[in-house]
């Protein structure tokens, strides 16, 4: 259970980052916010985004949208750690309990070539869409599946399977990897089809085209540090990096070209 | 040929010659260690086992392969950290931290270059000033070296390197090859473990038993 | 309009339900339909708006089939839509467990949960799909949770007889999604799809009275681009924003929906809002949205409220004999598993008289401390862990020790565009998909129904029968240079300067509360006609101060996500009068309309089948003015019209 630090009202000085777009310089603004202790880190940059608007400036730009910690869309390093402090959360879901009156809090975008800043806290995470495009699916159309019943699945790798599938995209395994890599997100990706059996036809050329794309994106490369691990909303684990290694190569060395 | 260039070309074909590599010179560090303990049985004793190396007519085969693996494990550590320290142009304001890293896994693009010095120098002191002399003796350089402060600095030192650098690599290198089942994860780590304890004592040991006992 | 005979549907809206046997229609519709042979489908072009379960499954089988596709969202990626964050599971009728499940009685289920306010034909259709769905999903690989023996595990969900709902944990519908997103991308990859991302549609175009294209603003840079195509999909969700406090994702809007409704597309029933019991109550004015929790959990947990008005005392302190378990008292046989209209009306009332609980006075306790003293604190753990620990997150109390506080939030909304039998709308060539559409759910949609009925739409409904507008019309060439795309993008650009002009002193957000407030008290679980006619006065009043006193900053060439929003909540305050008005001409109670006037000594809903068995779809007719209502009879051939009873 949380310990509770605060009741009611929290003065926070946040700074936040300001950047017009891709290459342009940025810097931190600084403002002080009203806080409540049930508030979400979101609400609060909605309350002052609410203050800036209403004294005539640009609200920041932020993406979100679930607000319930699925669809990924919230994407901004809070003191230096990727959704915050708080362990398997994602920045809509850290509450303002967190924090204490008088704390000043450091907000900016995700950082990585891969991933240029569009605006203030807002980045442009394509590079993932195209990962996927390079062979995250398995290839059946609409209509010609068998019977859901035809093909038993071990629970245990299906079970693993959804680890693996939980994965929401939001890139905070890039944003916290010190080398900005992608590994975690493609192995996960990755391990969901190679651990299912509908997943087996296309195994080898889904890993030579994923882990290419990836690369080819900018990405650096992982040196096994599990700073993704550890900021990972969803507890995504380093051991789909691994097996994306075994798959890469067991595809290369079964490749006919 | 072609998938196999493609393969070194990839980041994870870059890792696994990394961990090959790596491997590979963490079992060539096991036998040079053992090799070094004779030196505890006495100059004679150590002489006597660096003659058998270099009566043995692979030595130079032997020689090579592990020049090889150097250069090989050194150029591509250094197309990975090239790019993971440009993959991040613009750098976070905040110091960056989840937790998980370790000063050893933060430090291997250090400890690696200083390795590399430290290599030069060995090899220096060691394989390539013996062939100028017509007569040495080998275990007697040994002792020399290491019983001048300034050599004893500079070993120790580097053996402190040696396990800083295994302490992150050993269990790095399984986790590349794929070998990374959750039973075996800490297995590995302690393993890992283990033999970096052992180098670090086996070859540590040796210069303060000299440095000492001198 | 005048309708002479109440019984008769308007001359406007032809179902095109097909005859025949229920059990055959769709299979003899099939057959009818024109074809387009697959040579000729790459000349086709089709536009999908949205990227949920419905657009997603849509493009990538229109692609697949050899359509050019062309797909936008408002996300940076398409697999953000929010059919992402259902959690609880999707319905087919598989009888796997072999208890009796049938696709007979899916179907039955599914009207009588409407309460006999939707489509007998559609939602045979519904039914007969779902156990494609299955198949086509786990063929794509997506992680349904299985039993020992590796076959697929079913659970029974929202109160239904049979196990017939698959579930993947508490992601069900971030797996379905991320399986059609797959299917996308795959032909993403193949050059069949050209996805459009951050791009939201502002305007509909029409030529010749067929919807040929669309006005889309590019998010990133504020450009206006005309899109067209031989037909137009719109799989855009639904409306529940309009209550500002909703469990609906923060960007999701209207706007489509309705820039379509002003081009000539009818919206049927918007008056049907679904009120989901079990959500975490807001904690103050900040609150920016709700947070719905898995109905699952009142298998375990007993609802309850003090037996005295403004009881001071913490819930543990309350004894016993001092509590009020109020479902159980009134519906002893279903006790806590009553459905989600009963569930939130009966919330709303215990609070309205004064016993709510929290410190809004807005909430109801769920308490599981009777299952955790029965079973153990480790089965309430593994049953419910994941909610529990979401609960905890959000709102610093621990359930296991203290009872969570929940309040019913907006949810769904079965109301939407309407459409016939093939999905298309009163315009022809513009189709609409899953939750955008008013047409399975009636009055009331059921548990885990939601994914099935997008899934069904995209995957195997609409590949059907597009080709009887594609192959069935003939369709002169347009450009994006005709005269309507000019004007229709035109209009869109004159609506964001006008924005951007007000130049008041209101935040987009503090008016989209005070609607949403409005929306919530006037036409939320309980409506009147007084409260109606007085909300539509509301409504008008806070829609010329937000036209007058609206703050827009920003650059309107670059990302601003204000002007979005205002866009979207200027549209809202539109579209609320309708949903008021659908509301007040519906003088019955049924499904998630409850009027009190009309409900029965108990204070349940009473339905009106002599005078209301008909969709109410409205016709815009210009601006400022009362919209024109056209009339769907409904007819029920199948299933006997009865008067719910959960006692």
């Amino acid at each position: 259970m949380i310990q509770k630090k605060n009741h009611g009202d929290l003065r926070i000085v946040l700074e936040v980052w300001r950047q017009n777009g891709p290459g342009a310089p940025g810097a931190f603004e600084e403002h002080e916010v009203m806080a409540n202790e049930h508030m979400s880190f979101l609400e609060l940059l909605d309350v002052l985004n609410e203050q800036l608007v209403e004294s005539g400036r640009d609200p920041f730009v932020f993406e979100h949208d679930c607000r319930e910690g699925i669809c990924g869309s919230c994407s901004m390093t809070i003191d230096g750690k990727p959704h915050g402090p708080r362990d398997r959360t994602t920045a809509c879901q850290l509450h303002m309990r967190e924090y204490r009156n008088g704390d000043r809090v450091r907000v900016e975008p995700w950082r990585a070539n891969a991933f240029p800043v569009v605006k203030d806290l807002m980045t442009d995470r394509s590079a993932f869409d195209r990962i996927q495009q390079a062979g995250g699916y398995v290839s059946i159309n609409t209509g010609s599946a068998p019977d859901a019943h035809a093909m038993p699945v071990n629970k245990e790798n299906a079970d693993m399977a959804f680890d693996a599938a939980a994965c929401i995209g939001c890139g905070a395994c890039v944003a916290a990897c010190p080398n900005a890599s992608a590994m975690l997100f493609t192995s996960a990706k990755l391990s969901q089809y190679t651990l299912l059996p509908q997943g087996q036809p296309e195994r080898d050329q889904r890993a030579l085209g994923m882990v290419d794309q990836m690369d080819a994106e900018g990405f650096g490369n992982c040196t096994n540090h599990y700073e993704c691990e550890a900021a990972c909303p969803k507890g995504i684990s380093v051991t789909n990096i691994a097996r994306m290694n075994r798959e890469y190569a067991r595809a290369t060395l079964r490749r006919r070209d | 040929m072609n998938s196999f260039i493609r393969f070194l070309s990839s980041s994870i074909g870059r890792k696994y010659v990394m961990a090959v590599t790596g491997l590979s010179l963490t079992l060539f560090l096991l036998v040079h260690m053992a090799g070094n303990l004779t030196l505890y049985a006495g100059n004679d004793a150590f002489n006597e086992y660096a003659d058998l190396l270099e009566s043995n007519p692979l030595l130079p085969l032997a020689e090579a392969g592990l020049l090889v693996l150097f250069v090989v494990h050194i150029l591509f550590a250094v197309l990975l950290t090239g790019r993971n320290k440009t993959s991040r142009s613009d750098k976070y304001q905040s110091s960056l931290g989840m937790g998980a890293k370790t000063v050893a896994s933060t430090t291997m693009w250090i400890t690696g270059p200083v390795l590399l010095v430290f290599l030069v120098i060995h090899i220096w002191d060691f394989r390539i000033s013996k062939e100028l002399l017509d007569e040495y003796d080998l275990a007697q350089m040994v002792v020399d070296r290491l019983r001048h402060p300034v050599g004893f600095v500079i070993y120790t030192a580097s053996i402190g390197m040696v396990g800083l650098h295994m302490w992150h690599a050993f269990q790095s290198a399984f986790q590349t090859l794929g070998v990374a089942h959750p039973r075996y994860r800490s297995l590995i780590q302690n393993t890992g473990r283990l033999i970096t304890a052992l180098l670090v004592a086996g070859f540590g040991g040796i210069p303060f038993y000299l440095f000492f006992t001198g | 309009m005048t309708i002479a005979d109440s019984h008769a549907s308007s001359p406007r809206l032809d179902a095109k339900v097909p005859g025949g046997p229920m059990d055959e229609r769709w299979s003899n519709h099939k057959f009818d339909l024109k074809l387009v042979n697959p040579s000729n489908r790459r000349k086709f072009d089709v536009i999908v708006v949205g990227t949920g379960l419905a657009g997603g499954s849509a493009a990538a089988t229109l692609a697949e089939m050899g359509y050019n596709v062309k797909s936008f969202c408002i996300h940076d990626s398409p697999r953000r839509a929010h059919s992402i964050a259902a959690q609880g599971g999707i319905n087919a009728a598989k009888n796997y467990k072999g208890d009796g499940d049938s696709v007979h009685r899916l179907f039955y289920d599914t009207v009588k949960g409407g309460d006999y306010r939707s489509r007998e034909s559609n939602v045979h259709r519904l039914a007969e799909v779902s156990v494609d769905i299955i198949d086509q999903c786990v063929a794509q690989g997506v992680p349904f949770a299985r039993e020992y023996g590796g076959l697929l595990d079913n659970r029974s969900f929202g109160g239904a007889q049979v196990s017939r709902t698959f579930y993947a944990r508490g992601q069900t519908g971030q797996q379905l999604l991320l399986g059609a997103y797959g299917a996308m991308n795959r032909m993403i990859h193949a050059g069949r799809i050209d996805s459009y991302t951050k791009r939201e549609m502002v305007d509909l175009v029409v030529v010749n009275g067929v919807a040929r294209g669309i006005i889309v603003r590019n998010l990133l840079t504020g450009e206006y681009e005309r899109h067209a195509a031989h037909a137009v999909l719109m799989c855009t969700g639904g409306y529940g924003n309009a209550f500002f406090l909703s469990t609906n994702a923060k960007n999701s809007n209207v706007t489509a929906a309705w820039r379509a409704h002003k081009r000539g597309a009818f919206f049927a029933n918007p008056c049907y809002t679904q009120i989901h019991p079990t959500c975490i109550p807001r904690s103050g004015d900040y609150q920016s949205k709700l947070t719905l929790m898995s109905e699952s959990l009142r298998n375990d947990g007993r609802v309850w409220v003090p037996e005295k008005e403004g009881d001071p005392r913490a819930p543990q302190d309350i004894p016993e004999s001092e509590r009020d378990y109020y479902l159980e008292r009134k519906y002893p046989s279903f006790g806590n598993l009553v459905p989600r209209d009963v569930a939130s009306r009966n919330a709303k009332t215990v609070c309205d008289e004064g016993r709510g609980v929290g410190p809004t006075g807005e909430a109801v306790y769920l308490d599981f401390g009777d299952a955790i003293r029965r079973d153990g604190k480790e089965t309430i753990a593994s049953r419910y862990g994941n909610l529990f620990e979401m609960y905890e997150r959000i709102t610093g109390d621990n359930p296991y020790e203290i009872p969570m506080r929940i309040f019913p939030a907006v949810h769904y909304t079965m109301g939407g565009l309407w459409v016939d039998y093939n999905l298309e709308s009163t315009i022809p060539g513009l189709f609409v998909l899953g939750e955008a559409n008013f047409s399975d759910h009636g009055a009331n949609r059921l548990g885990a129904s939601a994914l099935m009925q997008g899934l069904a739409d995209g995957y195997f409904v609409i590949p059907a029968t597009i080709a009887s507008h594609l192959a069935g019309r003939k369709l002169e060439a347009v450009s994006v240079n005709d005269d309507a795309f000019k004007e229709a993008e035109a209009k869109a650009r004159e609506r964001a300067d006008l924005l951007l002009a007000c130049n008041g002193n209101r935040s987009v957000d503090s008016l989209h509360r005070e609607l949403g407030n409005t929306v919530w008290n006037y036409c939320g679980m309980e409506r009147t006609a007084e409260g109606l006619q007085e909300g539509i006065l509301k409504v008008r009043e806070l829609r010329a101060e937000f036209w007058s006193n609206v703050k827009v900053n920003g650059d309107p060439n670059h990302v601003n996500q204000d002007l979005e929003k205002a866009g979207r909540v200027a549209d809202f305050m539109e579209f609320a009068e309708v949903m008021f008005n659908d509301a007040l001409v519906r003088d019955e109670s049924c499904g998630g309309h409850f009027r009190a006037e009309h409900q029965t000594e108990e204070g349940e809903a009473r339905r009106d089948d002599e005078n209301y068995a008909h969709v109410s779809a409205w016709e815009f007719t210009e601006e400022q003015k009362l919209p024109t209502e056209h009339r769907e009879q409904l007819t029920f051939e199948e299933v006997k019209l009865t008067t719910r009873s959960y006692k």
